[in-house]
């Protein structure tokens, strides 16, 4: 009784967490799309949003590696799932209460790392999958969507340098449409995985499904509507970092960034790799912006975002671990996790008062 | 060992196979772009047939890049 309560919560805190991921990860999706022009905040974000259900259901390669690949089935808990779920929440809260566009992927593998390591020690990670599938991968994408990007936009510049401006940048507007409808179907396969992948792995730990299993349909389809509403109703505050304050882009460069970013993406879910979008698009805009114009890349801000970057994994953990140890003071039971989760939801309430409180914008201004 | 080798092949994989799709569909679609930019510009100096043909251009590199999107989204979601 008291592992299916903890259970419980896992999926209901799981499916909060893909809700967060979405809400975060807005920006990455529709920011360029939405500073070019190409469309409209509200058709992009509703977009993005039916784009990323209907992605989350073409693949679960990525679930796979997260369910099996990072941490030893064997020696989780749900107490432990639930812990880093945590850990992965407060991280993206905190980054986007600081605007930052940091990795809600790498803060779920932080977390449950972090949460597994305080619970079993090292031995409960992967070291092989954690390294493989998502060290060297989250290191390779960023560069490889910048490299894809600043080679596609030499091109553009190439073929269509000569022509006239207007028509080029009204083709280009048209092409951001299929670009960034591109970039939130993989965001989609890639991003809602990852919860697939955790929801499996409690389901695992509790004896629920048999070592190695694909997520069920349930899930699939509980993950795809958590990061669809969140996708719809997130993000604004990051889709101004993201848009306009790394590079101004004109349309080609969106198109370029966004083909780049889909592709990195798209070819990485395919072999099961759990990237961070936030990693992949930002490179494609700073891959567009320098190939431009060196200097046109605003490198402070996109310094502060590196920084983000660096810090999620070891920071997400460190809350996932300290998440644990504040469950397991109360036990190996369901109280720990109900307390954890209350104590939470009570902090995120308060936060967001305050906020409000002090005139800042809160729903609308999310990210 | 043996999984690091693998995981080696398949991020090459995956770096081969993203800088293709990538750099490929933005190719095409420009060239597309300027086959209706050269159209427009040809059309209004009365260069008919110079215009189709610039419009074909465009409505071959559309398809090809609607093809190129079609391929590789169905080849790299499935397994």
């Amino acid at each position: 009784m008291s592992s299916d309560i903890i259970l419980v919560i896992v999926v209901g805190t799981a499916l909060a967490f893909d809700f967060t991921n979405g809400f975060h990860d807005t920006a990455n999706v529709v920011a360029t799309s939405i500073s070019t022009g190409a469309a409209r905040p509200q058709v992009a974000i509703a977009m993005a949003s039916l784009l990323n259900f209907a992605g989350a259901f073409i693949s679960i390669s990525v679930a796979a590696t997260v369910a099996n690949d990072v941490v030893n089935a064997d020696v989780i808990t749900p107490t432990i799932v639930f812990a880093g779920l945590i850990g992965a929440i407060a991280w993206n809260l905190i980054t986007w209460s600081f605007g930052l566009p940091s990795s809600s992927s790498h803060a779920l593998i932080g977390g449950v790392v972090g949460s597994a390591v305080a619970a079993a020690g090292f031995d409960a990670v992967i070291a092989d999958g954690l390294v493989g599938k998502v060290l060297i991968p989250a290191l390779i994408a960023p560069v490889l969507a910048f490299a894809v990007a600043g080679l596609s936009i030499g091109l553009i510049y190439r073929v269509v340098g000569k022509q006239k401006p207007g028509t080029v940048t009204r083709g280009f507007k048209y092409g951001q449409v299929v670009s960034g409808g591109l970039l939130a179907l993989a965001h989609g396969t890639n991003d809602a995985q990852k919860t697939m992948g955790v929801i499996t792995l409690a389901l695992i730990a509790n004896g629920s499904l048999g070592a190695g299993s694909d997520p069920p349909l349930w899930v699939i389809a509980s993950a795809a509507t958590a990061i669809a509403l969140g996708t719809y109703s997130g993000g604004w505050r990051i889709i101004k970092t993201t848009g306009t304050r790394i590079i101004k882009m004109d349309a080609a460069q969106g198109f370029s960034s966004q083909g780049a970013g889909a592709a990195v993406i798209l070819a990485s879910t395919h072999f099961g790799f759990p990237l961070s979008t936030t990693h992949v698009i930002n490179g494609g805009i700073m891959g567009a912006g320098a190939a431009k114009r060196f200097s046109a890349v605003r490198w402070g801000v996109a310094g502060n975002i590196v920084f983000a970057w660096v810090l999620t994994l070891p920071a997400a953990a460190a809350i996932g671990a300290l998440a644990y140890g504040l469950t397991r003071i109360f036990g190996t039971g369901a109280l720990g996790p109900v307390v954890v989760t209350i104590a939470s939801l009570s902090l995120i309430v308060a936060v967001f008062a305050r906020r409000a409180e002090r005139g800042a914008p809160v729903a609308a201004s999310s990210g | 060992m043996i999984a690091t080798l693998v995981e080696g092949k398949e991020l090459l994989e995956t770096v081969g196979a993203s800088a293709v799709a990538g750099i490929s569909v933005t190719f095409v679609f420009s060239v597309a772009i300027w086959g209706v930019a050269r159209f427009v510009d040809l059309s209004r100096n009365e260069r008919p047939l110079a215009a189709g043909a610039a419009a074909l251009v465009a409505c071959l590199a559309l398809l090809a890049t609607a093809a190129i999107v079609l391929v590789g989204i169905i080849v790299m979601t499935s397994k």
